[in-house]
């Protein structure tokens, strides 16, 4: 494990900067075409000091990469949700981060653009489960302030959900990175069901919530 | 089309060899020797050649799951029963698919960008399946049926790839997760659960 080479600071320092020329050449040139020798040289240091850092070459180098870019990326999801005073307001919050990333994320673009095999593997069957155990476990618990211990995950879960069937299938004219979207599609669908005061609707007989004005493709032409 | 015409033959023949071989070791002639049928045959069905055949081959399977799919949720009583004989339905024939979980298995980076290309195909197939069934349900105040049949498809499809952390072969978590979450938002008065 590379953590465990890792002593003192200048170390931690010099491995990001190493991480970040990685990303930028990604976002540049691909995972396929990039090599070692290319990240080197963008982070100003010898090819033998990549390979002191990730011994593993090329690939335990972009392993690495892309679980830093997951924390961070969970990481800023989080700091959304917590910042947020309502369950509607979190949830827009972790719909928005997480759409953002897709589009403001220049490597991550890059690769599902024009190398989607590399990243796809990812994204389905097991894997995509595993990635929403992630979720469930690191953004879940700070969607629980609002839903409850038991509906966190699944909260977490079903927002994922949704930003990934957005970003695969775009609906014309919906674009989740924009709050004003993402509440439509949350205000409409998610906190009716995840609302803790919330019971199926034929106990109680009536809605509850007044729906915001929909986004045209949200509400049907 | 019947499952005698050449095509289907070449197709099914063709699914077979992917679960032996593999999409990326499947040829033109693994088809025509598995569909018993001329190289010659294949190529004129399939002019693209391998990667026609194999791009082919998957979205004919889809949409013979999605067939299935449709005749298993068929007598039906009500919206959120079909919906739940849906989900477990689609969640068991994935699960269950030898071909396709060997593929995901062993060569993921083939197949998921092919199914990506088909998951727009999908999902109108869903959504427009969606659609008239909900024309004749109590939406909430302001929710189309076109939307409503989107939102649906959207999470059927997502739960199809992935069942996440619900148990779908638990019949009493698939009508939770109907009935109290994917349907909250979309029906005025959901019907109330069938005694479990």
């Amino acid at each position: 494990m590379v953590s465990e080479e890792r002593s003192g600071r200048a170390d931690g320092v010099l491995e990001q900067r190493i991480l970040d020329a990685a990303l930028t050449m990604i976002a540049r040139w691909g995972v396929a075409k990039t090599t070692v020798a290319d990240v080197a040289k963008e982070a100003r240091c010898g090819r033998a000091t990549v390979y002191r850092r990730f011994p593993g070459g090329k690939d335990e180098l972009f392993a690495v990469l892309g679980r830093r870019e997951v924390d961070r990326f969970f990481a800023a999801t989080v700091a959304q949700i917590d910042a947020a005073t309502d369950l509607e307001d979190a949830l827009v919050a972790a719909v928005t981060s997480t759409s953002r990333v897709a589009a403001d994320h220049d490597a991550l673009r890059f690769v599902l653009r024009h190398e989607p095999e590399v990243v796809l593997p990812y994204l389905g069957f097991a894997a995509l489960d595993r990635l929403f155990a992630v979720a469930a476990a690191s953004v879940g618990p700070h969607l629980a302030r609002f839903v409850g211990l038991e509906a966190g995950p699944w909260a977490a879960e079903w927002v994922g959900r949704m930003v990934l069937s957005y970003l695969f299938n775009p609906a014309p004219g919906v674009d989740l990175a924009d709050p004003n979207d993402a509440r439509a599609l949350v205000h409409r669908f998610l906190v009716p069901a995840l609302a803790p005061a919330t019971r199926p609707v034929a106990e109680t007989g009536t809605q509850t919530h007044t729906p915001p004005t929909l986004v045209p493709a949200l509400q049907g032409s | 089309m019947g499952d005698d015409d050449p095509r289907s033959r070449i197709l099914a023949a063709t699914v077979g060899c992917i679960g032996r071989a593999g999409l990326g070791k499947t040829t033109m002639d693994d088809a025509a020797r598995a569909a018993g049928l001329s190289r010659a045959t294949v190529y004129r069905h399939f002019p693209g050649g391998r990667d026609q055949l194999i791009s082919e081959t998957i979205t004919w399977e889809v949409g013979r799951f999605f067939a299935r799919l449709g005749r298993h949720v068929d007598g039906a009583p009500d919206f959120a029963t079909r919906l739940e004989r849906g989900l477990a339905f689609a969640h068991r024939a994935v699960a269950e698919h030898d071909v396709l979980q060997k593929v995901v298995d062993t060569e993921p980076d083939r197949l998921l960008p092919q199914l990506t290309l088909t998951g727009p195909l999908v999902l109108a197939v869903l959504r427009g399946y969606f659609e008239p069934l909900l024309e004749d349900e109590p939406l909430v105040d302001g929710l189309s049926a076109e939307a409503a049949a989107d939102w649906l498809a959207r999470n059927v499809l997502s739960f199809i790839v992935a069942a996440g952390g619900w148990d779908l072969t638990d019949p009493a978590e698939v009508r939770r997760l109907v009935r109290t979450q994917l349907l909250t938002g979309v029906l005025r008065a959901a019907p109330s659960a069938p005694d479990a």
